[in-house]
């Protein structure tokens, strides 16, 4: 076959204009994909695929996210993330939500053919609870999904193993869950990948290989976490001791932030103690106190459980006959948490906080049926930090439960006929 | 004396537990010191409590500062009553593990039957109460009359009434408890918490009935031979469900004492009372095979249990250490407790050829 001879110059041109295209394009692709303004990102994005429509109030992510500018970097990431608060603000049937939340489950009535599960290890606390409503909101928004089902395994390990498996074995389209047993559930994460189920953990409930042990994990960087909390150490306690406390000892949670608050804050701070609590409000009292009695001039303290914190060491400082002036880095946004400072009512204790994230389930969920419909989903969807001061946005909203997120989309309406 | 009763006590001393042996030849010197250690079964946890009181003192002096003994004496107080609870049980060989059941329950009706009111706190406090004793009965029949493994019985009762907890939870919105009881908690007569005062009274209180209440030296006489006690015309199963009846009844107690002092109550409300005072009562001197114990004692070794954990706390030690100096200390102080010691010392007291008498066990001190 002859084939018609190039010269060597027309081949270099046709190779630097291909080049030149192949950078014009990128950058193009960059702009639009761009981590800044998240104004122009709501808009700019404003198209869709997969089922959805890239676009949400500014509304909805201003209370969820403190800022509609805080959205993932990733443009995938934040397409997800804006499809799903974009249906946060679809009208649904509160009557079912609410039918589907105490049953622990129903059929939609749309007679979709998918069923979506939400699988909790642990499930029962208010925080928990909250977070099956709003993954119930969610689900009624699709026309697809036909059946929610709901387990919850009381912290036992075999039977949060039990219900995964349950959930393969029903052939479910996919699966959302809190890991509370972190890597002991990769094994299910493994057969539920291998069934073809895609399965999505929310607030950083992290499992070890996203992406390629199950399709994708929603949450913030902890490690970023961490150096937000040594920023304002650094800013507001400035010299002298702190103190670090962290749930369960050895959970990849404190560990997380932990590590890279250490080495970021000044080198006049001091971490006198790192005591685990369990989450429990009654070892917070107790390490607390010790660490009170230990070092009496403590200025500040960073944990994860803003409620813990409050039930705990609020109780423990007024124990020791010590006003509480002090700086608080805390990771959840509990409303009992905002509301005890409210009415300690001390300009000397400074409480900053993150989000408990219970929306970041609508966005678990969202990932996984756009997955149903072929989008290629990142392994990790990531929120950027942002920590918030009390004094300026108190996490003390009026009608949430105590125990609630204040970020949380659940309507306060509803909330209200959840816990009348 | 009844016939039947010096029977009964003949066979309380066969049985071997909890009675001491005292020497025969004479009221020596070496007699009295073996009747005095013998006597003596619940002295160790109280000198191991004082070993460490003076520990702390050397090595972590702020664990024995007035901040650190706010959050000691009232978590102690609500050890040491639920520790009550479980001696009383653990006084008839048997074991209770529906002790977290009933405080996350009961914990929970404080809220809920209160709704932060404190008009409603009376009847809050009565309906935990209320719960206590209703599982309390139910964990008695069921090993008094119906002779179910106390264990798996209390473990599976336990397991119910936590589900009912978790079931009433899940309707409420609210966390805090009256403030009334949460102000008693906090207040501190003489500088000491309330609950502390409280929980001493109450452990006075059971004291004293066991000791010198005839009630409760039968109900002692149960716990120490059953067979001699039915012998003796004593009703065995009454006494089995009032022992348990009696324990849910104290265990709802440290619940409306522990959600006064923590103000406010959680999903992990009660859990860590599982076997923190199964450790307590064995560690002051109880045999889980049943018998004598002291209530005193029992009191005494929660506080022990609690201060080490704080000391443990504030000497910063790593948190797998904390572990494993706690759990050794433990296994220590049941080493030492007991009438293990007691027993040593007196085989090495006695004269070999001797003939022996049994002291009566009921003139053991108890209380």
């Amino acid at each position: 076959m002859d084939v018609p001879k190039v010269s060597e110059r027309r081949r270099w041109l046709l190779g630097l204009g291909v080049t030149v295209l192949a950078v014009g394009l990128l950058a193009a692709a960059a702009a639009f994909g761009g981590t800044q303004g998240t104004a122009s990102a709501t808009h700019a994005n404003a198209k869709g695929g997969y089922g959805e429509v890239y676009k949400a109030s500014p509304k909805v992510l201003a209370h969820t996210l403190f800022k509609a500018t805080l959205l993932p970097h990733n443009t995938m990431a934040r397409n997800i993330s804006l499809a799903a608060f974009g249906r946060a603000s679809k009208k649904v049937n509160y009557n079912l939500a609410l039918k589907c939340w105490k049953n622990d489950g129903c059929s939609t009535g749309t007679g979709g053919k998918l069923t979506v599960a939400y699988v909790e290890p642990f499930g029962e606390n208010v925080y928990r609870h909250i977070s099956k409503m709003e993954f119930i909101l969610q689900a009624l928004t699709y026309k697809s999904i036909g059946k929610i089902v709901y387990r919850t395994a009381h912290s036992n390990l075999n039977q949060a193993l039990a219900d995964f498996r349950a959930m393969i074995a029903q052939h479910v389209s996919a699966i959302v869950t809190y890991p509370d047993f972190a890597d002991a559930e990769l094994p299910v994460f493994r057969e539920a990948k291998k069934a073809g189920i895609p399965v999505a953990t929310y607030a950083w409930g992290y499992v070890s290989g996203p992406g390629k042990n199950y399709t994708t994990v929603v949450g913030e960087n902890v490690c970023k976490l961490g150096r937000a909390y040594a920023k304002i150490m650094n800013t507001y306690v400035k010299s002298g001791d702190i103190a670090f406390m962290g749930g369960f000892p050895g959970n990849p949670l404190s560990a997380g932030w932990q590590k890279c608050e250490q080495p970021a804050l000044n080198k006049s701070i001091h971490v006198v103690a790192n005591e685990p609590t369990n989450w429990d409000a009654s070892k917070v009292q107790q390490v607390v106190s010790g660490i009170l009695a230990a070092h009496p001039n403590i200025k500040g303290w960073s944990y994860e459980y803003g409620l813990g914190m409050a039930q705990g060491a609020f109780a423990a400082y007024k124990a020791a006959g010590k006003p509480f002036n002090a700086v608080l880095t805390l990771r959840t946004d509990d409303v009992g948490m905002g509301c005890a400072a409210k009415k300690l009512h001390n300009p000397k204790l400074k409480v900053y906080y993150y989000t408990a994230g219970n929306s970041q389930i609508r966005v678990a969920l969202t990932a996984l049926m756009m997955r149903l419909k072929g989008a290629k989903i990142p392994p990790q969807i990531v929120f950027p930090i942002q920590l918030q001061n009390e004094a300026k946005r108190t996490e003390c909203v009026k009608g949430y439960p105590t125990e609630a997120s204040a970020t949380s989309l659940v309507p306060v309406k509803l909330l209200h006929r959840m816990y009348p | 004396m009844p016939v039947g009763a010096a029977a009964a006590k003949e066979q309380v001393s066969a049985h071997g537990r909890t009675e001491g042996v005292v020497l025969h030849t004479g009221r020596g010197a070496r007699s009295l010191l073996a009747d005095a250690l013998v006597g003596a079964r619940f002295v160790p946890v109280w000198i191991a409590t004082a070993a460490l009181l003076l520990i702390a003192s050397i090595i972590a002096p702020a664990a024995l500062q007035s901040t650190s003994w706010a959050f000691v004496l009232p978590y102690m107080t609500v050890l040491a009553i639920a520790a009550l609870g479980q001696m009383l049980v653990i006084m008839h060989a048997g074991i209770d593990l529906s002790t977290p059941g009933v405080m996350f329950l009961g914990g929970y009706l404080i809220v809920g039957v209160g709704h932060h009111s404190n008009g409603r706190l009376g009847i809050a406090i009565l309906a935990c109460l209320g719960v206590g004793v209703l599982v309390g009965l139910v964990n008695g029949i069921l090993v008094g009359i119906l002779q179910l493994n106390p264990l798996i019985v209390t473990l599976s009762v336990g397991y119910i009434v936590a589900a009912e907890g978790l079931r009433y939870a899940n309707g409420l919105a609210e966390a805090e408890v009256p403030s009334r009881l949460s102000d008693f908690a906090q207040n501190r007569p003489l500088g000491i918490s309330a609950v502390f005062w409280a929980g001493a009274a109450i452990t006075l209180a059971v004291a004293l009935l066991l000791r010198y209440s005839a009630p409760g030296r039968r109900f002692q006489a149960v716990g120490a031979n059953p067979r001699a006690a039915w012998m003796a015309g004593i009703h065995v199963r009454a006494h089995v469900i009032f022992a348990y009846t009696a324990a849910g009844t104290l265990y709802a107690l440290a619940a409306v004492l522990l959600a006064g002092v923590r103000v406010s109550v959680d999903p992990a409300f009660g859990a860590s009372y599982l076997l923190a005072p199964i450790a307590a009562v064995v560690i002051a001197g109880a045999s889980l095979a049943g018998g004598l114990a002291s209530a005193t004692s029992t009191w005494v070794a929660a506080l022990a249990l609690t201060l080490l954990n704080q000391m443990l706390l504030i000497l910063g030690i790593a948190t797998g250490w904390q572990f494993i100096v706690f759990g050794a200390a433990i296994i220590v102080g049941m080493l030492i407790s007991g009438d293990r010691i007691a027993s040593l010392l007196g085989r090495l007291l006695r004269p070999r050829s001797a003939p022996t008498r049994i002291a009566p066990a009921l003139d053991q001190d108890t209380g």
